[in-house]
């Protein structure tokens, strides 16, 4: 077959322009926004004092590093409960894996502060006070199915001969999972990671609703300032999120490359 | 053995992971105003659900739920697949740039979006209310059609839209009668998931709803919950929405499954 | 041109949405359009609707209403300061008033309302009094500001678990007996209030100070002693709300809720009907007593309609009905009012002449609603922290938002260091592998 070339279409190309507009327009530019912001006054003048304010400020730094407190410990339950999920699943001892799986990420696409609530709900049910338990649980129960997709899809997308072969080489279960399953489905488990702390480090209702606003993340930070008026803070507060965020995001990255690479 | 504590496990975490859901579907059949009191079997939430009235607000909120979730639906469905027919004929290098920049709002967290879209509403001095969340709901849902309609142009073959051409299609011709019912099942798919996207929203709406009264339902929710509870009427609504993701979820996969077996 | 038609469809759609889009901007409605940016659960909402009703028949204009609600006063303030919303109408807290007036944001209210009856002369004297007090460089509260509902700060307690001696006095929040059982009213001008009370309840009880001063005083050191109270109050604490604490006292889900007077009477009636017993009480102490006023913010744009919402709020029959509806007391003294409030069936009298006047030394009245006299001296209203606002506030978050704990800090390190670990670990085995492949090729080379 001959190498598709792209441009055939002529003059289609140019149907790109209306949307690559639309996205300079309401992605890149209000993301310039929010570093302007940040580097403002509120007078609009250039200025570092918010960057100041918040490594002066205790409360702040300390919600910062609070926050990745909790989306690691989120992270790291999700990653423990999750991969034996996704694992079992890729094994199909199930006569309809499709249908689990599908039963797993039903619940993502249903309103997080339904579910969210569900939990509160939950927990009046069972007579258990809300606090930093019930936000784990929460979180976890919030953001579970986000990593067990991209494990499972890693994992069942994987050549099961691989394994077999492992096998048949005489490793034995725990060696064919640590040298073979375990680095396979490394991109996966990064996918994963970022999937589940990327969103509790900047999330805030969960907070809010299942600790009786007794505990503030990044996430409720960020809107309570943006909701009392203080954009400009709001937005420094943002742009060090979005770094955060930015930071591991590359890290994995990295990793998963590396890890890729052992192979 | 082993397959039975695997399979124990599973299940146990999915009973874990639908309780919460459940419990409230058991409960939106009774009564009681406390979520937990079990005040013998009744529809009447279902009734007052629907009924008007007292829950005007709530049912007004519905709607323009539904109409914000629809517009920016199709809006997207429309700029998405105009813009994936581009982008896949663009030339390698700038079409990575702009597949980069598709992913921006896919990666990018809700509160990030939420913000700097506030940000740029508020310094264009443009007053917030539907509009606003019409255009930011867009702007992270467009990004999704362009993924689910891509794939259906690299399937396609493409000898089929230079055989329409050699039979003296014009160019217009041949992309509404080839490509089109190629990449129709790429559209709505991705019009279904943008739905979903929309109607669930939380965070972006709550930051670009404005101070005009408009609600959506999940900024309903939200105001709502900060009051320490779920209206008794969310109970049945959480229901209907439950199910009705589950038959759309249950549409997209069969659907999927009877390409896949289409293209076999 | 035959593929004109599939342009026609898309341009056809765009339009359709253009449409249906601009169906809702509508901005020339705003002149006949009243912003109202009220309390959450705060008025009886079918009152709009009658108002819309009453406001045609007085002026013969139509009315659209715009209702939003917050929960915390700073919010609309800034939303008014730093965001220069247009409501028409907003129903700050005393000490807002006073700020507002100090930095100009409020507009005077119009009292010529034609034929119409000049309602807002129902207020009680009282209130009108202690509002006085505000007054900035000649301006009068009282051309700003008309009084809506008024209340006390105080404990919110289920009866069944605490026992009413031990709500005479603020020790109850510090109190481990109640541990996680506390909830706190998210506002830190009552909490500071309440601090700065317990932790002078001594010289208080001696005379040697009084509420007034106590509440006023924003000295650094005070602000130092409300930190070492509110650290000692904060491990006790169950969570702050600023809405649900009604709910989840009624559920019976926490003991002890500092609040104010209506939330509390509201939580009363409604625990009430499905059996539980909550009752309120002012500590013996002391406390704040506060007034909720209705204004009009500098830019509203529908001053005239705002001045007769006002005015409507005034008038007994509908200032009752939103007491019915909400809990919290009128700041309406008429006689229809004093003759609503009284409830034969309780058993004691109170002294309400500082309200009603002399018609109102012994009534039967609930003293949720109308503390009796002897607790209202004991009451102070709290200004407006001024300058020290910001250190109050930088306290009060600090304190607040402070959940670090060591068991979270050593997990972030052991995290940190595995992950690095881990990192140098692939590092260390991809260059081994990479040594011995260069191995294996240069020996195939020799071989």
């Amino acid at each position: 077959m001959k190498k598709r070339q792209f441009g055939r279409f002529g003059v289609q190309k140019n149907w790109t322009i209306p949307y690559a507009v639309f996205l300079l327009v309401f992605v890149i530019t209000p993301l310039i926004l929010i570093a302007i912001y940040a580097f403002t006054d509120a007078d609009g003048q250039f200025s570092l004092a918010n960057f100041q304010k918040f490594i002066h400020h205790g409360e702040t730094v300390n919600t910062f590093v609070y926050s990745i407190g909790i989306a690691l410990i989120t992270t790291l339950v999700c990653l423990i409960i999750g991969y034996p999920v996704a694992w079992i699943l890729s094994q199909n001892i199930f006569s309809s894996t499709s249908v689990i799986v599908m039963l797993f990420i039903l619940p993502m696409w249903i309103n997080t502060l339904i579910r969210t609530l569900a939990t509160v709900a939950l927990f009046d049910f069972l007579q258990l006070p809300l606090g930093e338990g019930a936000l784990i649980f929460g979180l976890v129960y919030n953001f579970l199915p986000f990593m067990i997709y991209p494990i499972y899809n890693v994992l069942n997308k994987t050549d099961h001969s691989l394994t077999e072969a492992a096998q048949d080489l005489g490793a034995c279960p725990l060696k064919v999972f640590t040298r073979v399953t375990l680095p396979l489905s490394m991109p996966g488990v990064t996918s994963g990671i970022l999937m589940v702390f990327m969103p509790t480090v900047s999330t805030f209702a969960i907070a809010e609703l299942l600790t009786l606003n007794n505990i503030k993340l990044l996430g409720t930070t960020v809107q309570e300032n943006i909701n009392n008026g203080m954009w400009n803070y709001g937005a420094a507060i943002s742009l060090v999120m979005l770094l955060l965020i930015g930071v591991s995001s590359l890290f994995t990255d990295d990793k998963s490359g590396e890890e890729g690479g052992l192979l | 053995m082993k397959h039975l504590f695997a399979k124990l496990y599973v299940w146990l975490l999915l009973a874990i992971l639908y309780a919460p859901i459940l419990i409230i579907i058991i409960f939106s059949f009774t009564e009681a105003r406390v979520l937990g009191n079990w005040t013998g079997f009744s529809t009447k939430l279902y009734q007052s659900l629907f009924s008007g009235g007292v829950n005007n607000s709530l049912f007004v909120t519905l709607l323009n739920t539904f109409a914000i979730a629809f517009i920016a639906a199709s809006a997207s469905a429309v700029l998405g697949s105009l813009a994936a027919i581009g982008i896949f004929n663009l030339r390698r290098k700038t079409r990575n740039t702009v597949l980069f920049l598709n992913n921006i709002p896919i990666l990018n967290p809700e509160i990030i979006t939420g913000v700097s879209l506030f940000l740029l509403f508020v310094s264009l001095g443009i007053s917030q209310g539907f509009m606003t969340v019409v255009l930011a709901h867009i702007s992270f849902c467009v990004p999704y059609v362009v993924l689910s309609v891509l794939p259906r142009l690299k399937q396609m073959n493409p000898s089929l839209y230079e055989a329409a051409l050699d039979l003296g299609a014009t160019p217009m011709q041949a992309l509404r009668k080839v490509i089109f019912p190629e990449i129709k099942p790429g559209i709505i798919s991705g019009f279904i998931l943008t739905f979903t996207l929309s109607f669930d929203d939380f965070v972006v709406s709550l930051f670009t709803i404005g101070n005009e009264g408009l609600q959506t339902l999940s900024t309903y929710i939200y105001a709502d919950a900060r009051k320490g509870g779920l209206t008794p009427e969310l109970r049945p609504l959480t229901s209907l929405i439950f199910i009705v993701v589950l038959v759309l979820l249950f549409i997209v996969n069969q659907r999927a499954k009877k390409s896949a077996v289409h293209e076999k | 041109m035959k593929n004109k038609s599939f342009f026609r469809f898309w341009a056809l759609a765009v339009f359709v949405l253009l449409g249906l889009m601009s169906c809702h901007f509508h901005s020339d409605k705003r002149l006949s359009t009243l912003k109202i940016y009220n309390w959450g659960d705060y008025i009886d909402e079918s009152v709009l609707e009658d108002f819309k009703v009453w406001y045609k028949e007085q002026t013969g204009e139509d009315l659209r209403i715009v209702y939003q609600v917050f929960d915390i006063n700073e919010i609309m303030l800034t939303k008014i300061a730093r965001g220069k919303e247009d409501f028409d109408l907003v129903c700050p807290s005393d000490y807002i008033i006073e700020r507002m007036m100090k930095k100009d944001l409020l507009l005077p209210i119009e009292r010529h309302f034609g034929d119409s009856t000049d309602y807002t002369r129902n207020i009680a004297p009282y209130i009108t009094h202690e509002l006085s007090k505000l007054d900035y460089q000649g301006r009068k509260t009282s051309d700003y500001a008309v009084p809506y509902m008024w209340g006390t700060t105080g404990i919110l307690y289920n009866r069944k678990f605490v026992p009413e001696g031990d709500v005479r006095s603020w020790a109850c929040l510090w109190n481990p007996k109640y541990k996680g059982k506390i909830l706190m009213k998210d506002s830190y001008r009552d909490v500071y209030g309440t601090c700065i009370i317990y932790a002078n309840r001594d010289r208080l009880a001696r005379g040697e100070v009084s509420v007034d001063e106590l509440m006023n005083d924003y000295s650094q050191a005070t602000i130092d002693t409300v930190e070492v109270y509110m650290k000692a109050m904060k491990p006790l604490l169950a969570g702050w709300e600023a809405d649900f604490g009604k709910e989840m006292m009624t559920k019976s889900k926490l003991y002890l809720n500092m609040t104010w007077s209506g939330d509390a009477e509201w939580a009363i009636q409604e625990a009430g009907a499905i059996g539980t017993e909550l009752a309120y009480a002012i500590p013996e102490e002391g406390s704040t007593v506060w007034y909720d006023c209705w204004a009009i913010p500098k830019y509203a744009k529908n001053v005239k309609a705002a001045s007769y919402f006002i005015n409507y709020m005034c008038r007994p029959d509908i200032a009752i009905r939103n007491m019915e509806e909400i809990g919290y007391v009128s700041a309406v003294s008429s006689p229809e009012i004093m003759e609503y409030v009284q409830d034969s069936t309780l058993s004691g009298f109170s002294d309400v002449s500082y309200f009603f006047g002399e018609a109102g030394k012994s009534l039967k009245v609930r003293h949720t609603m109308y503390p009796d006299k002897r607790f209202i001296e004991k009451c102070a209203m709290e200004r407006d922290f001024g300058d020290a606002t910001e250190a109050v506030l930088d306290m009060w978050s600090n304190v607040k938002g402070d959940n670090l704990n060591p068991g979270i800090l050593i997990f972030i390190f052991v995290c940190f260091s595995a992950l690095f670990v881990l990192g140098l670990y692939s590092k260390y085995k991809k260059r081994r592998r990479q040594r011995s492949i260069r191995l294996l090729k240069s020996r195939r080379k020799r071989a």
